[in-house]
């Protein structure tokens, strides 16, 4: 259950966010980057969000999750791509020497909002 | 309606992140290695510890930072050897947070130790998340688990600088293959050193220590 603390950190953050740079904004959705290297889950994520907004000015806003494949460029050979699940080794050369490009990612990435509706 | 997207790039670690950083500038200056041993409950983490006390014991000054959901026996546990250790109880929490460590590692004689190690909450999912400022993540994977454990939390095998093989005296009886479960460490970190040991009956621990030793000692290499 860590989601819940990854939680409490994204609704602090929207919330700061939307202060800062649409104070009169109504927000409706918050867009979350999560790398599919993360062990989170999204229901759980979302079960979260729900529940720490409510009752909040965030009320009814949705959470939405969008992944980022696990992807790993081989020091050995320099291919670059996709990983198999789980699967750390160089699909070209079996090397193990990979550097993660992409897979470890959990950031906020945008807030739609409705400008007209006031708060 | 007048709908519109606002960008916005913040990472949702940043917080735990920000006291990890503060933590690795505290130990970088008094040169102390801070390992996070993380591993499944019952694993065989404290029973590590305690072995570790009589080897450790001549070379360097150590502490122990015990983190569980409730109680304080583990901490309890290690006094009894003569060890100094806290303990920080998550109330509920799966893991143990940065902020947490770092307020418990002020609490500590720091100009009096070289080696502090954090006992993770029992749990494989969980703590590799989040960074606590320590110089690496230690796996502590026991034989009874099974062999394939690593594929199935590829993100701590993954983090992992080293992995603690626990229980080896278990083996025999077992259906426990050990060049199986190593080809699953290998599929997520192909370069992680892998200590197999039984604290139990001390096999193995040599050159589990001898590692530690090297991780202390490499730190003051760095530092001069």
């Amino acid at each position: 259950m860590h989601e819940l603390s990854i939680c409490s950190a994204l609704v602090k953050i929207v919330s700061a966010e939307l202060q800062r740079q649409a104070p009169s904004a109504k927000l409706l959705k918050a867009v979350v980057c999560v790398g599919d290297l993360r062990q989170v889950i999204p229901e759980t994520l979302t079960f979260a969000y729900e529940t720490l907004v409510a009752g909040t000015s965030l009320a009814g806003s949705k959470l939405e999750i969008r992944h980022v494949p696990v992807t790993a460029r081989c020091e050995k050979c320099g291919w670059e791509g996709a990983l198999r699940e789980n699967y750390f080794i160089c699909p070209k050369c079996g090397g193990h020497d990979l550097d993660l490009l992409t897979g470890r990612e959990l950031h906020l990435e945008s807030l739609e909002v409705d400008n007209d509706e006031p708060k | 309606m007048s709908r519109s997207e606002i960008k916005v790039y913040r990472n949702l670690m940043g917080e735990n992140d920000l006291w990890a950083a503060r933590t690795r500038e505290l130990l970088q200056k008094r040169r102390l290695l801070m390992l996070n041993l993380i591993g499944s409950p019952g694993s065989g983490k404290t029973a590590l510890l305690e072995a570790m006390v009589g080897r450790l014991a001549g070379k360097f000054r150590f502490a122990v930072l015990e983190g569980d959901v409730e109680t304080t026996y583990d901490a309890e546990r290690l006094a009894r050897l003569g060890i100094n250790a806290s303990q920080l109880l998550t109330g509920g929490g799966c893991h143990l947070q940065a902020r947490m460590v770092h307020q418990a590692l002020l609490d500590l004689p720091l100009d009096a130790l070289e080696v502090v190690v954090v006992e993770n909450v029992g749990n494989l999912v969980c703590p590799a998340e989040f960074d606590l400022g320590e110089m690496g993540k230690v796996a502590v994977l026991s034989v009874t688990e099974g062999e394939d454990k690593p594929a199935k939390y590829p993100m701590l095998f993954r983090e992992a600088k080293a992995v603690v093989l626990t229980k080896t005296d278990l083996i025999p009886y077992l259906p426990f293959r050990m060049e199986r479960c190593m080809e699953f460490i290998r599929q997520v970190n192909g370069q992680v050193p892998v200590f197999p040991l039984s604290a139990l009956k001390g096999e193995g621990m040599g050159p589990w220590i001898e590692w530690v030793a090297a991780q202390r000692d490499g730190l003051n290499k760095e530092s001069t």
